[in-house]
Parts: structure tokens; sequence; C-alpha cells
């Protein structure tokens, strides 16, 4: 296997970031996100995962679709083109990379796909970092993935004692790992890999999506819903949630951009129809539809999970409600009947 | 943690004697959570679920807003609280958004909260009222205090040790310390917070002080303010919570432990409530309910002349 040694580091993505949006999990004003390498940046390669994920690289938090104007008749619309330069996303975790195949189930697996996420979606390049040491949240074996590796990376880096295992896993990954080599940056290794050590939360979600099929009346959504704040913590920080709204930059009464931005099944609002009425008025509405999402009705349509067991929103919500937990009282309730 | 054994045991028998009564229609309180190092938030309205109320010190969320709930119904809930939350109780209260028939306040004794490596929280080591100021019981032993005092109750001596209420006289540190920066300073520091904010409102929607029917975040049809997750509108949306808490805040701290960037929320409280005393005299909100807060009372010798 070819490696890259931890000092030729900066070197490669210095080399890289010759000619792409090199992305690297890095601390940025004390948080741990993906972040466009330059020299200045501060590296975080240890953490499992990065406290925000790279979701925004591909769906980012707000972009612009379209300018509009309209003056009594005359009405005019023009795209907003967005420059997407080639992007490498580097050190992504497994999770991350499962993350970005449900959203491509989402956004291009199906007519019409999203031209801007097709777009960026096309410009990227995944490199993806093995993780060996999982977080205190962590659990994405339970959900199918393997920490050290994921077969749908371009490239799979894996963790050496003194460097970077590199293996190429498609043309464009190949593409990269030559460039690195040309450099003279990368040295054949016969060093085995780390192997990753076993993730710190265990759960058994097999059968749940049918089970849940049985559960949409289930008391089970009153209790566990009861405590919730109905902020946007946990779908914001999830790598596979996707909704999004679609609103205006105005300028003025006639004038304005039509804006895309992050929007969540958690908020209030986020169901209220024209004239006021809200198919799902409670947060046990709310509650059961993020759960019945990611673990029923995603499954059912594109026959994978919508949680990568990454943890992000098992660390960060304010009430302690986990979706481990979910997924093993899910599994232990009794069905009435 | 053994001296609240007792309390424990109290409080399971009580939740459960005032739901099997009738006397109340909920009880909120706190459950074990998936880690020994987790104690979360639980609401029960089954008396047959008592026994999984468990209180220690990592029960640090502060249930209080979680009572806006049921402020159109009529029913009582019975809440549990530490000093600090009771002081949120008190907001309600006092902003009228739920009446004293609604609510049963159950006082507990605060032995100071720690973090999961076992640090005291930053906020329990600034508490100047860790016993409740309002309850209609209490458990424990805890006395009921409006005024600055030192924790009392079954958890009293483990809260000296720990050191609750030991840097009381610190609080203003951080507001102090980033105001002896230029205005340059100030601006570059608080641009790159509020660029994290993901505007997700955990940090309003878990404040007793953020009581709002209709929150102007939330009636983005009528333009005050754009959903886009922008530097500016992310600062607009920082300064708008913390001007309209401004006064009210009952320095919690829940805002800024929910917070999923790390947004240092606190340092903006505490300086509206530093500039606050200094306009207007020492307040401390939501520990005296017949205390109307500073801007929302009139005085003929406002320090503001245009009034
Ligand atoms: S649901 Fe939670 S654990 Fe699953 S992918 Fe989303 S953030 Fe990660
Ligand atoms: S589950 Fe937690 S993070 Fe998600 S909306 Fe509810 S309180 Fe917020
Ligand atoms: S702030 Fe005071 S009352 Fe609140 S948890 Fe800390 S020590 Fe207890
Ligand atoms: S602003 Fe923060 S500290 Fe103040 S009452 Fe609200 S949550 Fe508590
Ligand atoms: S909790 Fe933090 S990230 Fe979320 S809206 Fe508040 S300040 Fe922004």
């Amino acid at each position: 296997m070819k490696a890259l040694a931890k000092k030729n580091l900066a070197d490669a993505l210095a080399l890289l970031a010759g000619q792409a949006t090199v992305w690297v999990p890095a601390k940025v004003a004390g948080v741990t996100r993906f972040a466009p390498w330059s020299p200045a940046v501060t590296l975080d390669l240890e953490a499992t995962p990065p406290a925000v994920s790279p979701k925004e690289i591909l769906l980012p938090e707000t972009e612009s679709l379209y300018r509009y104007s309209a003056y009594g008749m005359d009405v005019t619309f023009e795209a907003v083109e967005q420059e997407v330069p080639p992007t490498i996303i580097w050190g992504i975790h497994s999770c991350d990379v499962q993350a970005i195949l449900c959203q491509d189930d989402v956004f291009l697996s199906r007519e019409p796909q999203d031209a801007a996420y097709a777009k960026r979606r096309a410009a990227t390049t995944l490199v993806a970092l093995a993780c060996t040491t999982p977080g205190p949240d962590c659990f994405c074996t339970s959900m199918g993935l393997e920490p050290a590796e994921h077969a749908s990376t371009d490239v799979q880096l894996h963790i050496l004692t003194d460097g970077y295992g590199v293996e190429a896993r498609t043309a464009r990954g190949e593409e990269i790992v030559a460039r690195l080599a040309e450099k003279g940056l990368l040295v054949e290794t016969i060093e085995p890999p780390a192997k990753a050590q076993a993730c710190t939360r265990a759960v058994n979600p097999e059968g749940i999506d049918k089970k849940l099929v049985e559960m949409f009346e289930h008391p089970y959504w009153d209790e566990l819903a009861a405590t919730c704040l109905n902020c946007g913590a946990c779908t914001f920080l999830c790598p596979t949630c996707h909704c999004f709204d679609l609103t205006d930059h105005r300028r003025n009464a006639h004038e304005g951009t039509k804006i895309r931005c992050w929007d969540a099944c958690m908020f209030t609002e986020y169901t209220v129809m024209a004239g006021g009425h809200n198919p799902r008025p409670g947060k046990k509405e709310r509650v059961r539809q993020r759960f019945m999402h990611k673990l029923r009705y995603f499954p059912e349509r594109y026959g994978k999970w919508q949680c990568t067991g990454c943890g992000r929103c098992v660390a960060r919500c304010p009430v302690h409600i986990e979706i481990t937990d979910v997924i093993k009282e899910v599994g232990e309730v009794t069905l009435d009947g | 943690m053994k001296e609240l054994h007792n309390v424990n045991v109290a409080m399971r028998t009580l939740a459960r004697e005032l739901l099997e009564s009738g006397t109340v229609a909920g009880v909120y309180g706190w459950k074990k959570g998936s880690r020994p190092t987790l104690t979360s938030p639980l609401y029960i309205q089954d008396a047959a679920k008592a026994d999984r109320l468990a209180y220690d010190q990592y029960a640090v969320s502060n249930l209080s807003a979680l009572l806006l709930d049921h402020r159109n119904n009529d029913k009582k809930r019975a809440i549990f609280v530490k000093g600090c939350d009771s002081r949120g109780v008190v907001r309600l209260l006092q902003d009228q958004q739920i009446t004293p028939e609604q609510v049963l306040v159950i006082g507990l004794p605060c032995p100071g909260m720690v973090d999961e490596a076992g640090s005291l929280l930053t906020k329990c080591a600034e508490c100047r009222f860790p016993n409740p100021v309002m309850a209609d019981q209490v458990l424990g032993g805890v006395e009921v205090s409006k005024q600055p005092s030192a924790p009392t109750g079954v958890t009293a001596e483990a809260a000296r040790k720990v050191g609750v209420g030991s840097r009381a006289g610190e609080r203003m540190a951080q507001v102090a310390q980033l105001e002896g920066k230029t205005a340059a300073e100030k601006e570059a520091y608080w641009a790159e917070q509020h660029d994290k904010c993901i505007r997700c409102y955990a940090c309003r929607n878990v404040c007793p002080a953020c009581n709002c029917r209709d929150c102007i975040f939330d009636t983005e049809k009528k333009g005050w303010v754009s959903k886009a997750a922008t530097s500016s509108a992310n600062a607009f949306f920082a300064i708008t919570r913390a001007m309209h808490v401004a006064g009210r805040c009952v320095d919690c701290g829940e805002c800024e432990r929910v917070c999923p960037m790390d947004i240092p929320i606190m340092t903006v409280n505490r300086k509206l409530q530093q500039d606050i005393e200094a306009l207007f005299g020492p307040y401390d909100a939501g520990v005296d309910e017949t205390v109307v807060p500073p801007l929302g009372r009139y005085q003929t010798d406002d320090p503001e002349e245009f009034l």
C-alpha cells in the first residue's frame, strides 16, 4: 500500500489546494468543522466525528437560487449561477460518506434532480479517513457501517503509526493519488493499517422499520416528545437531514432573490400551510416524523437507514433525546392487539 | 450521590401521590440517561412511572420553559426545581405565561451541577441563589430564600465542598475581559462567534424568558428578519434575543449550555445585567415576583431623558 507520511501532509494538502478547494476538519472559533484548507487553518483530524458534519459543503445553509423582479406585468427571472470549483473533502469519516449517499438518494436518484446539488456533487472528490478511536456517542457499526473504511469513497486513508495508508477506490481517486505520487509525497509500506476499536454505543435496529409501520398512533411518541424543545439542533447537526425552505431576500416589494436555506421538521412552523392549518400541530407529531423518516420512510424509499450512527444529535440534544434509545425502545414496546 | 438518596425516594413518593390523587396532571423531573453521567428531563403523567424519577449532580437541565407547553391548559403540573430553575418559574409567573394555579413547585437542595468529566459548572461556581426562591413544597430540608445565600439542606456540605457560589464575585470576569478589547477586536470576536450560529433556536426554546407566543423569528412572512443563516442575520438574531430577555433573563445559563456551536451567550446576558444594574440599581430577575423588571416599569426619574 502507498503511504503518506504525517510530515508530508501539509505539502499534500497544499498541492491539492492548488487546483481545488480542499475542505479539511479544522478548529474554527472553538468548534471542529470542515473549512477550506490554507496554511493558516488549524487541522483537527482527531475529532471523531467533527462537531459539524461536511453537509454544508454540498447543501449550504443558505444559497441564492434566482433573482426576480415584478413591476406590473414586467416579470423577470434570472438564475444565480453558482461558481463551483473542483472540491475535495479530505478527512471525512465513514458516517459522513454514508450520509452523502443518503443525500444523493434524495437529490439525485429521481427526476427531477436538484441542479445545484448535482453540480456541487459532480465536482466533489471524497478522501475518507479511517476512524479508529470512536467518540463517546458513535454507533455507526450498529447502522451497518465500517468505521475503518467506506466502499463508496474516492480515496480511503488508513491510519499508520506515522502517517496514512492511501488507497484509491475510483478513477477520480486514482488521479489524486497519482498527483501526490508524482510529487514524491508517497512511499510504499507494508505496515498493516490500524484496526478500528468497537463503537462506544451499540443498538440493534433490525426489523424496526417494519415495526414502525404499526406504530403511528402508539403512545410511545407522547412520552418521548414531552421534553423535546422543538429546536433544530438534532436536524441541523445531522449529516443526513436535508429539509430546506424556499424564501426571499426581498429588496423591496417588487424585487428580490429567492434563497434556499435549511429547515427542520422539528420547527413548529415547518408544516404550517397557507391558511394556517398545521398538519403536525404538536411535539408528538414532529418528533414522530423525525424518527419515522430516518428509520422507516427512508428505508422504505431508498433501502437504507437515514441515520449513519454519527452520534451528533445524541451528543447535542439539549434534553438528551437519543436516537439510540429510540431504536432500542421501539424494538421493545408492545403493539396493541 | 448518597446525600440525595432519601430525596430521590421522597421525589418518587410525592410524584406518585400527586398523580394518583389527581392533584396534578403531570410531573416534570429528571431520569437517569444512557450514561451514569447523564441525567435528563422527564415528564410523567402516569403514577406507575414515578420510579423513573432521579435527581443528582448531573440534573443540569432547567425544566421551567417546558411549562409553556401547558399555558393554555387549566390543569396543574408539578415541577421539581433547583435554585436557578425556580427563578425560571418566577419568570413565567411574573410574565403571566402561567398562573399559580397551573403549577406546583417542589424545591430541591442543589449539590452543584457538574459536567460529564465531574467538574463543577461555571454557573454553579458563580451561583448566588442555590436555594429555591419560591416553592410550594420542599424536599431534603432545603430552605426557600429570596436573598443570595449559601446552599442549605442535605447537600449543603457537598455543595460547599465543590465550590458552589465560590466565584460569585467574579461573575462579570468574562465581560470585563471583553471590555478590555478595542471596538475592532470586539467586532471581530463576535463576528466569528455569530458566523458559527446555525439558527437552531435551541437557546431560545430552552429559555424561560423567551416566552413570546409568536417569536419574531418564527413570523418570517412579516419580513422583519431573514431566515438565511448569514453573518448579519445571525448577529441580528443574537442581538434581538439578548435585548428581548434584557432585565428578565434569570441567569440560568441554559442558553449557553445547549448551544451546539458553543457560542458564549452568557457573556452578552451578563453584560446586559451589568448595564441594567448600572442604570437602574441592583436587580435580580426572577427572584421576587412582586418587583417589576427595570425595563418593564415606569419611573418619573428614569435615567433615559427621552421618557
Ligand atoms: S440521526 Fe443523529 S446519529 Fe443519526 S446520522 Fe443524524 S445526527 Fe447522526
Ligand atoms: S430532539 Fe432534542 S435536539 Fe431535537 S428538537 Fe428535540 S430537543 Fe431539540
Ligand atoms: S446555578 Fe446554583 S442552583 Fe443552579 S444548578 Fe448551579 S448551584 Fe444549583
Ligand atoms: S437568556 Fe439564557 S440564562 Fe437567561 S433565562 Fe434565558 S436561558 Fe436562562
Ligand atoms: S443555540 Fe447557538 S447555534 Fe443555535 S440558534 Fe442559539 S446561538 Fe445559534
